[in-house]
């Protein structure tokens, strides 16, 4: 078979899953969304950061995040980050308002030199804070971006195909994600090039169910064209814990909520 | 022996002629067969071509083990640079349509990498440095900082094209790197998986550019493609350039001969000898270098000087009784022993550049010493069977005309006559000739400059030379070296006395809890694990105080945990990193250097966005936690990963990355003696150590190691080569005397480069070792038959006469044969090999002049030897 035809017959399949499908890919996409990053009203959690380069080196990095969805259901939300280690950068925090269609907005204090920063960034596929994880990673993609298309459809997963509307702004052609159909939380996510070869590779390596939500506790981002990995672990996370929009603030960079984080 | 030889050569021609073509066809059957095959090698060595130059160190040389360790270290690789320039627009190539042209280039170079069995090779596209894959990084209105890709599409206008070049300009890791410092040329920087990658690469990047129209100019340069290119030219050099030379030995040989089918007896003796000595080259899993692939040029004079002495011989005896056997059997009893002994010093001039640590001098050495070695038997076993293979009628004519009455008459025998007359009558003047011409040559040794560098071994006019100067005018410089420090890990002592002392305040049970978690640390590898479990196990005893005070306490030992784990991080600190500064700044201060390029600059330059762009906060910030902060806002553009570059996670390690503009060897080491002086007074080098690495640093070391390793080599043999001479004259006296012609060519040589300005490289260097074989050899035919002649004689007067006929025309016609003969090598588009081709006609001209014209006037002046 070949390619065109191969395409044909991907695309005619597809369709045939979705009309067979009781759910739409629009759907899997929005839950799936909901799934990794709206859970509850509000929440927190401590993040140990292990990033291993090529050559096997590591670095730690552990960091509070509290997150606050706004109330008017446009889904925009809060993120306010607090840095715990290493030492030396203990203190920084990061505020971003993230806007659900446009572009975010994020500020930075670096308490060494007492300096509140607005961040711009023209595209989302930073890495944060030199992470194999890009800063989108961290506080979602923003769905709009992409078209999607349900590849396959297995006994447990959906394995969705997103390619991005503006290539100019993702360094990937497109990513396949496997979405659990129970919880709807992407358990894998390969992002491939032009060539289709896969060249960085999200996996959840842990889901645990927290206060009612099934949550991905442990996950692992790996990139092969810089090498190394990055591994996240989750700990002490708590949802709907009351956190008031107030406290994602500019004003908390430099006097972060200390009881919420704690 | 020599009965023995003579015997077989002519009793038993075919046989001997046979056996000798299927060993070397042999050979060449061992080498072509796994090289065509590889895959039925049946574990035979394929031929294997090397023009790595850093393999003219051994493998485990420190400079090299060094070299090897820090560049994984630092994630450095071998670059392709493809500088780009376009004159005949305002703005050079800040202008759309190259902009566009540069942006296409880079993203089908993203492509140039294939799988290779074990891996991919080719470029290292997360690494590539031009604008479209690198972070600009700069302020976005008030209070707001940006990191945002360079050039994610190419623009639209020349003010946005422009806008580009300011923003790189405006950036100190791009700055007269990647852009040139009149904003108007660009260089792409093209990581390589290996050096082996770089042809491939270049020529899909030769590919592409040729689609551009336009005049803009695209130039690729850097090391990796100047060794691929070399490799190449190294063989069409083989192919061409020594078969030339052969060849016009061959017409040379048959004008003076005049005899098309005897003289293809020398040419077969000296393929055969480059067979041999190349077959077991490879035979024995040695690589062709660019030194090995000299050894067939090295091998031919060889193997002809031998011929030439038994058909000059040959010759001038044949016609006397025009009896081939009789005239072979004379011909080899005078010249059986000169040609062995000439044949063993060659070899042993050669066989000790096995004594220089560099081993593909070595393996040269080595070789070539094997070849003279089978070269002088094959000239007197097939020399001799190949004139009595030959038909009789087919020597109709042969020889010299007048060599009966001993009175030849030719142009070549008249000079001859009246230099030896003039030598052997004027010694007195000759000999001051000679003195003056030494202590000239002399003045010159002492002006020899020792250089090399292996991209100006193409010619100027060479692409390659021409990518390399034109980017060293305009970028920062080709050439790179680097310096590397390494902080000393934590002390014990520096680290638990002080976290014990903030402890006092601690109950004594977790007093000693924390002692004893404190010895379990291994401070040497400073693994930060380690330290966060133990800070854990801290945090922990905190939370589970009760009281107020002893939390307190436990805050006071964690404070403590940090700031001294982070002295460790050494890199970290404003004073290293002032240090680090001051030195960056000396270093640009040296001749040739175009940057200096640290991880102070990428802490200055964040200092300094952070600060909306504030040039005065182009400084390093005044805490370590200022320095980490900053550096965490670089680890979150797009790039963060090109931090480790500059410095190791830990901190502990740094780099420095210099441009040099010259490769020249002696530019490198001038700024390796300035700098190591600058270190030995510094504070930095009191608590950090200073390694240096990379391409140009390594080209220095074994530079270094080869003049040192040639001088002993030289002198070894030099020393062992006279020890042969006295045995083989058994005369003090006479061995010192055939020394003379050897020791007065190497002076007058390497006088002359002295005086010319030419350095001493890598051909030079080992052009000394042939001096010691071809420039003896003369000496030992003249005075062996000098002496023949004065024995005969009994007065030096006619002796000389005898001296200055037959054994005289000899020398002079292997002088005109090779010295001539190597003249194709000019044309070489490779300067070794130019080197080489002059300076063997040159050694050639002056050991025959000095064997003839400095030795009879010596023989005369010196009252040992007159007495004889």
């Amino acid at each position: 078979m070949n390619n065109r035809m191969k395409s044909l017959a991907i695309v005619t399949l597809a369709f045939l899953v979705v009309s067979a499908s009781a759910i739409d890919v629009d759907e899997i996409v929005s839950n799936a969304s909901k799934a990794a990053y709206y859970q509850g009203k509000d929440g927190k959690a401590k993040l140990s950061m292990t990033i291993t380069d090529a050559q096997g080196r590591e670095r730690q990095r552990e960091l509070t995040i509290l997150r606050r969805n706004n109330d008017d259901e446009s889904g925009d939300q809060k993120f306010f980050v607090y840095f715990e280690r290493p030492s030396d950068v203990k203190g920084t925090t990061f505020l971003v308002w993230k806007r659900a269609d446009g572009d975010d907005e994020r500020w930075l204090y670096l308490p060494a030199l007492d300096l509140v920063k607005r961040i711009a960034a023209s595209d989302e596929r930073t890495s944060f804070v030199g992470a194999h994880y890009f800063y989108e990673d961290v506080s979602g993609r923003h769905e709009s971006m992409d078209t999607h298309e349900l590849v396959e459809e297995t006994v447990d997963y959906y394995v969705l195909k997103s390619t991005p509307r503006d290539s100019k702004l993702a360094e990937f052609a497109s990513y396949r994600s496997w979405i659990h159909k129970g919880t709807f939380l992407a358990v894998k996510i390969e992002y491939g090039d032009e060539q289709g070869e896969v060249y960085r590779t999200y996996e959840a390596l842990d889901v645990q169910q927290i206060d009612g939500y099934y949550t991905v506790v442990k996950g692992r981002m790996t990139d092969n064209r810089i090498g190394g990995y990055t591994t996240v672990t989750n700990r002490e996370i708590e949802y709907g814990i009351g956190l008031e929009d107030g406290l994602f603030d500019e004003r908390s960079l430099r006097n972060p909520p200390r009881r919420q984080l704690k | 022996m020599k009965s023995l030889f003579l015997n077989l050569a002519l009793e038993r021609s075919k046989t001997v002629f046979t056996v000798s073509v299927l060993v070397a066809g042999l050979l060449l059957g061992l080498v072509i067969w796994p090289t065509v095959y590889p895959e039925k090698a049946l574990g035979l060595h394929a031929a294997k071509v090397d023009t790595d130059p850093e393999n003219m160190l051994p493998a485990d040389e420190p400079a090299r083990v060094t070299h090897n360790r820090l560049k994984l270290e630092f994630g450095l690789k071998d670059m392709l640079v493809v500088g780009v320039t376009a004159d005949q627009e305002a703005n050079g190539v800040f202008n759309p349509r190259t902009l566009h042209d540069v942006f296409d280039l880079v993203e089908a170079a993203e492509q140039m990498y294939w799988e290779n069995g074990d891996g991919v090779s080719g470029v290292v596209r997360a690494d590539i440095i031009a604008p479209s894959t690198v972070d600009a990084i700069e302020q976005a209105g008030l209070g707001v900082v940006s990191f945002r890709w360079m050039m994610p599409e190419p623009p639209e206008t020349e003010e946005a094209a422009l806008a580009i070049a300011r923003t790189a300009s405006n950036l100190p890791m791009f700055a007269s790197s990647m852009v040139s410092d009149d904003e108007k040329a660009l260089a792409l920087y093209f990581p390589l998986t290996e050096k082996s990658a770089s042809f491939k690469v270049a020529n899909e990047l030769r590919a592409v550019i040729a689609g551009f129209g336009g005049e803009d100019r695209y130039y690729i340069a850097g090391l990796p493609v100047a060794q691929d290119q070399f490799g190449k030219e190294m063989f069409v050099q083989m192919a061409i350039s020594a078969p030339a030379a052969m060849a016009l030995i061959f017409v040379l040989m048959w004008l003076f001969f005049g005899n098309l089918k005897l003289v293809v007896s020398p040419m077969i003796v000296a393929i055969l000898a480059v067979v041999v000595a190349m077959g077991l080259l490879v035979v024995t899993g040695n690589t062709i270098h660019i030194m090995s692939s000299m050894i067939p040029i090295f091998i031919m004079p060889i193997a002809v000087l031998d011929a030439v002495h038994i058909l000059s011989d040959f010759f001038d005896k044949y016609p006397i009784t025009r009896d081939r056997k009789t005239a072979i059997r004379g011909v080899l009893s005078e010249l059986w022993s000169p040609m062995l002994f000439t044949s063993i010093t060659t070899s042993v001039g050669f066989a000790s550049l096995a004594l220089t640590p560099i081993p593909p001098v070595q393996v040269f050495g080595i070789f070539v010493a094997i070849g003279t070695l089978f070269a002088w038997l094959f000239t007197v076993l097939l020399i001799p069977a190949y004139i009595m293979l030959l038909p009789e009628s087919s020597l109709d004519g042969f020889g010299s005309a007048d060599a009966k009455s001993g009175q030849e008459k030719s142009w070549m025998a008249i000079l001859l006559r009246v230099g030896g007359r003039f030598s052997f009558g004027r010694a007195k003047l000759v000999v001051l000739m000679a003195v003056g011409l030494l202590a000239f040559s002399i003045v010159g040794v002492t002006r020899i400059v020792i250089n090399d560098n292996p991209v100006k071994w193409f010619e100027e006019d060479h692409e390659i030379r021409v990518a390399d100067t034109e980017m060293n005018e305009r970028l920062a410089g080709t050439y790179m070296a680097y310096l590397a420090f390494e902080a000393p890990g934590l002390e014990r002592e520096s680290f638990t006395l002080p976290v014990l002392d903030a402890a006092k305040d601690l109950p004594e049970p977790s007093r000693t809890a924390l002692s004893q978690r404190l010895d379990e640390i291994d401070y040497g590898t400073f693994d930060e694990n380690r330290f966060l479990t133990l800070q854990d196990w801290v945090l922990d005893a905190q939370e589970k105080v009760e009281s107020d005070n002893e939390w307190d306490a436990w805050e006071k030992v964690n404070l403590a945990l940090e700031s001294h784990w982070a002295a460790g991080a050494f890199f970290k600190t404003p004073e290293a990193l002032v240090e680090i500064e001051a030195l960056e700044a000396f270093i640009l201060q040296n001749e040739h250097v175009g940057k200096v390029l640290g991880l102070p600059e990428i802490v200055k330059t964040l200092h300094r966005e952070l600060f909306e762009g504030d040039e005065l906060r182009y400084r390093i910030p005044d805490s370590s936690n200022a320095v980490a902060q900053s550096l965490m806002t670089y680890e979150s553009s797009h790039r963060p990963r090109d931090l480790w570059h500059f410095v190791t996670p830990d901190y502990r390690k740094t780099v420095l990355w210099i441009q040099l503009k010259s490769g020249d060897n002696v530019d490198m080491s001038n700024l390796l003696q300035n700098v190591n002086t600058y270190l030995a007074d510094s504070e930095l080098s009191a608590s950090a150590r200073a390694e240096w690495f990379g391409l140009t640093y390594i080209n220095v070391i074994w530079q270094e190691q080869m003049v040192a390793g040639m001088m002993k080599a030289f002198l070894g043999s030099f020393v062992t080569v006279l020890v042969l001479m006295i045995l083989l004259f058994r005369s003090f006296w006479w061995g010192l005397l055939s020394m003379i012609p050897l020791a007065v060519t190497i002076t007058v040589i390497y006088g002359m480069l002295g005086w010319v300005g030419k350095a001493y490289d890598m051909p030079v260097a080992v052009l000394s070792s042939l001096s010691l074989g071809l420039a003896v050899d003369y000496a030992i035919h003249f005075i062996a038959r000098s002496r023949e002649a004065y024995a005969k004689a009994g007065n030096w007067k006619d002796a000389m006469d005898e001296a200055f006929a037959e054994p005289a025309r000899a020398i002079a016609r292997n002088i005109i044969v090779i010295g001539l003969g190597f003249s194709p090598l000019l044309l070489a588009p490779l300067v070794p090999y130019q080197t080489v081709g002059v300076l063997i006609s040159s050694i050639l001209v002056l050991a025959g002049l000095t064997t003839l014209l400095l030795l009879p006037a010596l023989i005369r002046l010196i009252p040992a030897l007159g007495k004889e």
